[in-house]
C-alpha cells in the first residue's frame, strides 16, 4: 500500500517535472528566436505589399540605385533586378545590398565595400529606420562630399524606390550615431535630396 | 512626434531675449567671432594620399583667420579649439552662444571617394524639414521679433535638446548671405574650380544661434588641392578670402 503510493506519487512528480521542462524551453524559445524578424513583420503588416503572381519563380522588381561618378559629383541613376516581396523592407535591405555591391556601369559606391544593413524597419508612417554595421562609419575617412553622398545615396534610393518610405533615419550597429564622418547630422530623419542627382 | 515638435516650435517662439534682437531685421552689432577648426584630437577628418590631415589644415587656417580679423576689424575672435585636441559639435556650438558669437565660421578640407573631385565651396545649414515644419519656420522667421521671453532653464531636457537643434533655423537667411559672400572671395583669391553655395544638414551648425556658415577650402582627397592645402601660403589665401567675405558681410550689415 505504501509502495504503491509511492511509485504513484513519483510518477506524479515525474510528469509535473516534464511539463515545467516543455514550459521553459517554451518560454525560451518564445523569448530568444527570431524576435527581430516579428518585430520586422508586426510593422510592415501595414505596409502595402508589391503584387505577386501565382507562379512559384521568385518574382523580380526593378529598382534604380544611386552611384557617384568618376567625373562629377553628382549622383547617378543606376535600375537592377531584385527579388521581390514579401515585404517592403526585404525588398528595401535587397536593393542597399546592390547599392553596396556597387555599380555594373563604371560608377562607383559611395558606401564602403564592407559596410552591411543589418536591419530595416519600415513604420506605417513613412519613416525607415536603416541600421548599418559598423564598417560604415570606419570604412571610409570622410570629408563633407563623400559623407553627403553616402547617406543621401541610402536615403535616396529608399524613398525613389518604395513609395512606403517618406524618411530615412540610419543607425550604426543598433544605435543612434551623431554623425559618419564628423559632417552630416544623423540625429534627425532624412528626407531625400534629388538636387544632388545627374539629370 | 508631432505633438512634441508642435511644443518645441511653440516654445521656440518664446526664446531667449538677447538673441531676439539680432533675429529682428536690424542685426545687433557684431563683437565676437567664433572660428570652429574642423575636427581634431582622434577625429582627424579626411585624409590625404600624402598623409597630411584635414584636423591639422583646419587649425592652421583658422589661427590665420583669427589674426587677420582681430588686427583689421578689432573684433573679439574665439576659437572652438586653439590644438589638437577633440572636441564634441554640441561644445562647438556652446563656445559660439557662451560667448555670444555674432558669426561663426566653421572651416574644413573637403574630401570625396573620386580623386579628380576638387574646388571650394560654403555651405550653410539646411533644414531638412518637411513642408509643415518649413511653413512653420518661416513663420519664425518672419516673426522672429516674438522670440521675446527666455526659455526656462528647468524645461524638460528633451524639449532644450530639440531647441537646441533648432537655434540656428531663425538665421538660415543670413548665414545664406555671409555664404555667398565668402564663396566669392574664395573663388576670386583660390583659383581653384568655384563648387558655389550649398545647403546641407551639417551637426556643427544646428546649435548655432547666429549666422553661421561651413568653409570647405578644398580636397585633401584630391592630390594636387592636397598639396596646395599642406602650404602656409595657400592656408593664408584661405583665411584672407573668408576674412574680405566677413568684412564685406559685417559692413553691409552695419
Amino acid at each position: 500500500m505504501e509502495g504503491k503510493k509511492k511509485i504513484a506519487l513519483s510518477r506524479h512528480a515525474l510528469i509535473l517535472g516534464g511539463l515545467a521542462v516543455v514550459l521553459l524551453v517554451l518560454v525560451i524559445v518564445f523569448f530568444t528566436g527570431g524576435t527581430g524578424e516579428k518585430v520586422k513583420r508586426f510593422i510592415d503588416a501595414n505596409v502595402p505589399k508589391p503584387p505577386e503572381s501565382g507562379g512559384a519563380e521568385p518574382v523580380s522588381k526593378t529598382v534604380t540605385l544611386f552611384f557617384i561618378a568618376d567625373d562629377d559629383d553628382l549622383l547617378h541613376k543606376e535600375t537592377r533586378e531584385i527579388t521581390a516581396g514579401p515585404t517592403v523592407a526585404d525588398e528595401a535591405e535587397r536593393a542597399l545590398a546592390e547599392l553596396i555591391r556597387g555599380s555594373e556601369k563604371g560608377f562607383v559606391s559611395p558606401l564602403p565595400p564592407p559596410t552591411k544593413v543589418r536591419q530595416i524597419f519600415v513604420a506605417k508612417n513613412g519613416l525607415a529606420t536603416v541600421d548599418f554595421s559598423r564598417e560604415i562609419a570606419e570604412g571610409f575617412a570622410y570629408g563633407s562630399t563623400s559623407e553627403l553622398a553616402a547617406v543621401y545615396a541610402v536615403v535616396d534610393t529608399l524613398v525613389f524606390n518604395f513609395p512606403a518610405v517618406k524618411k530615412v533615419v540610419i543607425l550604426v550597429e543598433g544605435v543612434e550615431k551623431e554623425t559618419l564622418g564628423g559632417h552630416v547630422d544623423l540625429t534627425r530623419a532624412f528626407l531625400p535630396d534629388y538636387s544632388l542627382v545627374a539629370k | 512626434m508631432i505633438g512634441a515638435l508642435a511644443a518645441a516650435l511653440f516654445v521656440f517662439v518664446h526664446l531667449p531675449s538677447a538673441r531676439a534682437d539680432q533675429a529682428a531685421g536690424q542685426a545687433a552689432r557684431i563683437q565676437t567671432v567664433v572660428i570652429d577648426p574642423g575636427h581634431g584630437g582622434m577625429e582627424a577628418g579626411a585624409k590625404g594620399k600624402f598623409g597630411n590631415l584635414e584636423k591639422d589644415i583646419t587649425l592652421a587656417i583658422s589661427l590665420k583667420l583669427k589674426a587677420l580679423i582681430e588686427r583689421n576689424l578689432g573684433l573679439s575672435v574665439v576659437l572652438t579649439r586653439d590644438r589638437d585636441v577633440d572636441v564634441t559639435n554640441e561644445n562647438r556650438a556652446a563656445v559660439a552662444n557662451n560667448h555670444k558669437a555674432g558669426l561663426f565660421i566653421s572651416i574644413h578640407a573637403n574630401g570625396a571617394v573620386q580623386r579628380k573631385a576638387g574646388g571650394s565651396e560654403t555651405f550653410f545649414l539646411s533644414l531638412n524639414a518637411t513642408d509643415e515644419e518649413t511653413r512653420r519656420l518661416a513663420y519664425l522667421e518672419n516673426n522672429s521679433s516674438e522670440l521675446q521671453t527666455r526659455i526656462d532653464p528647468s524645461s524638460d531636457d528633451d524639449l532644450m535638446m530639440i531647441l537646441w537643434d533648432m537655434a540656428q533655423t531663425a538665421y538660415i537667411k543670413r548665414s545664406s548671405r555671409l555664404a555667398e559672400l565668402v564663396q566669392e572671395e574664395l573663388d576670386a583669391m583660390l583659383g581653384t574650380r568655384n563648387r558655389g553655395i550649398k545647403q546641407a544638414p551639417f551637426k556643427v551648425l544646428t546649435g548655432v544661434a547666429c549666422p553661421a556658415i561651413l568653409v570647405e577650402a578644398a580636397f585633401i582627397s584630391n592630390p594636387d588641392e592636397e598639396q596646395k592645402l599642406a602650404s602656409a601660403a595657400f592656408q593664408a589665401r584661405v583665411a584672407e578670402a573668408i576674412y574680405r567675405g566677413l568684412a564685406r558681410y559685417i559692413r553691409m550689415t552695419e
